[in-house]
């Protein structure tokens, strides 16, 4: 069988040629269901919850330093002078660096348990809106009125579910 | 005596010193083509190629948890290559976020007090300082509504006369890192891979980017092909050889038929232009279930006393970097305008320098006569210990 791909994004159908030489028009938006496996709503919200986290990222790259060896011990430069007079008082050992080293998770959960009535982080938080929610095209980022069928992204028009489909439709995880 | 004022909150990635008046990046650097170094705070203007950079920031969603890296950038600033600071003889203004929680705050005290030990710290929310320059320069008001948008967040905090009214603080949890991070998505979908190209995206950001006063009307525009699209830009991506610095090309040098000839990388950006910043506006645009600033403002008033709402109303205050997207004052005006009853006076202000607004609150505290009676001293410190400033400092 051949699939003309390229022309699936400007006709609003698939023609595909099966071996017998009959013709049969295959309509994108209505594919056999139980060719395409459909998510649930649960599985949908999980995808959208990590899409959200990675937007938390600093960085999408790994650290340049991380696969470098362990330097040396470091060569005294002509920088660090023997500076006198100010005596900067070391730091204290252990205890010091571990209280210093809480993510930002273990704050919040020290801040949940400590019962603190009144306003606080959480009570802070913006509400939901009271506004419905728009949507947008999840390809082309215009105004959408549809949604895939099989893993809820939004669509704007065929040919962005076509792009779609074949980019990203439970093919492209975060 | 020297003051330093260090407001390191607003967007939890600028620090601002009180001599020189320089804005300066909270955090280090790593770079892919200088394999050895790590560059702290301003040394990224020596960084070659700032492709691919890797930041380490000392903070995690606006709160300081990485303290080693903090303490890194402080070194840098205070000694002898930059600042050359005497700790002895200096007090120090800092700024830190709302709510913060107490282990950072007794953290932020032995490290002030004890490893660096400046003289006298005032530790304070930007909010507060933004707040006090507002009354400084309007002295018969009695509220004012501080809008902080910052890198981690937007905070909403009514101030009544000079107190910060804590019912009413509102976080809604976008800032420009989320704003970033989105367009360098966006980008990477639909034309060129940059996911790691965080400071390149920023500066796109900063340049092609404004807040919409019709939303669905630009919509429409941005759909149009050729020249009768006034809202797509070209962008011209820095390869850091011939060209050190992204820049948008003017409409007269577009090309709308075709390619273009020269070498340039360009970005091509219509919608995302307005999507982005309007996330502020709307964050559920992007599935953060969360009310936008508009909303925010009038909610936090409407929380506050019958009598006070119409002052709050009079005196709405845009600090942080968000705001610098042109439109996003008009915007405000417009929205809050729009749902609030037309016999309040709804009067909206962007200062002439958002970013370092909090700052030069900063600065005039540092002058004002009660300043000494606000601060904690070292010996205080070493007295009393933490309960000092618990007591003293408002965060």
């Amino acid at each position: 069988t051949a699939c003309c791909s390229s022309s699936a994004r400007i006709s609003r159908s698939v023609t595909l040629v099966t071996v017998r030489g009959k013709v049969k028009t295959h309509h994108l938006r209505s594919q056999d269901p139980g060719q395409r496996r459909v998510l649930d709503c649960a599985t949908r919200q999980r995808r959208l919850t990590r899409q959200l986290e990675a937007l938390e990222k600093d960085n999408f790259q790994d650290d340049p330093h991380a696969s470098l060896p362990q330097l040396a011990k470091r060569l005294p430069q002509f920088d660090d002078s023997n500076e006198s007079g100010k005596k900067r008082k070391k730091t204290r050992g252990d205890h010091f660096k571990l209280r210093f080293r809480k993510n930002f998770q273990a704050l919040l959960e020290e801040e949940e348990l400590s019962g603190n009535e009144g306003p606080n982080y959480l009570t802070a938080c913006a509400e939901p809106s009271k506004l419905p929610q728009r949507h947008f095209c999840a390809v082309c980022g215009f105004p959408s009125p549809y949604t895939c069928i099989s893993c809820g992204a939004r669509y704007c028009c065929v040919r962005c579910l076509g792009t779609h489909h074949e980019t990203r439709c439970l093919k492209w995880t975060v | 005596r020297e003051i330093v004022v260090l407001t390191s909150s607003i967007s939890s990635r600028v620090l601002l010193f009180l001599f020189s008046h320089s804005v300066i990046p909270n955090c280090q650097f790593r770079s892919k083509t200088s394999r050895l170094k790590t560059f702290t705070a301003n040394q990224l203007d020596e960084i070659k190629d700032p492709s691919g950079l890797f930041y380490i920031l000392p903070f995690q969603k606006g709160y300081l948890v990485n303290w080693d890296v903090q303490r890194k950038v402080w070194d840098h600033l205070f000694g002898k290559e930059m600042f050359k600071v005497d700790f002895a003889d200096t007090s120090v203004v800092i700024t830190e976020p709302y709510f913060n929680f107490t282990s950072i705050q007794e953290s932020m005290n032995e490290i002030l007090f004890e490893e660096y030990q400046f003289q006298a710290a005032l530790r304070i929310n930007a909010g507060s300082l933004s707040a006090h320059r507002y009354f400084q320069m309007n002295n018969q008001e009695l509220c004012c509504i501080v809008v902080d948008s910052g890198f981690s967040f937007t905070h909403i905090v009514p101030y009544c006369r000079g107190k910060k009214m804590k019912d009413g603080i509102c976080r809604i949890n976008v800032g420009g890192k989320l704003l970033t991070n989105h367009l360098k998505e966006i980008i990477s979908y639909r034309q060129l891979h940059v996911m790691d190209e965080t400071h390149v995206i920023n500066q796109v950001k900063e340049d092609v980017c404004y807040v919409s006063q019709d939303f669905y009307k630009d919509m429409d525009i941005a759909q149009l092909k050729g020249e009768d699209n006034t809202v797509m830009r070209d962008y011209v991506l820095p390869d850091f050889s011939s060209i050190k610095k992204g820049f948008c090309k003017p409409r007269e040098e577009m090309n709308f038929t075709g390619k273009y000839k020269t070498g340039e990388q360009i970005l091509r950006l219509a919608n995302e232009r307005f999507a982005v910043p309007e996330m502020l506006f709307h964050p559920s645009d992007i599935g953060i279930h969360e009310i936008g600033i508009p909303e925010a403002l009038v909610n936090s008033i409407n929380n506050m006393p019958e009598e006070m709402q119409p002052h709050f109303y009079k005196n709405i205050v845009l600090t942080g970097g968000n705001t610098l997207f042109p439109g996003f004052r008009d915007r405000v005006y417009k929205e809050v305008r729009s749902l609030t009853p037309t016999d309040f006076q709804v009067s909206v202000l962007q200062p002439p320098n958002p970013i370092s607004y909090p700052w030069e609150g900063g600065k005039l505290l540092a002058e004002n006569p009660d300043f000494d009676e606000m601060v904690v001293t070292r010996e205080d410190y070493e007295e009393n210990g933490h309960f000092i400033c618990e007591e003293k400092f408002d965060i």
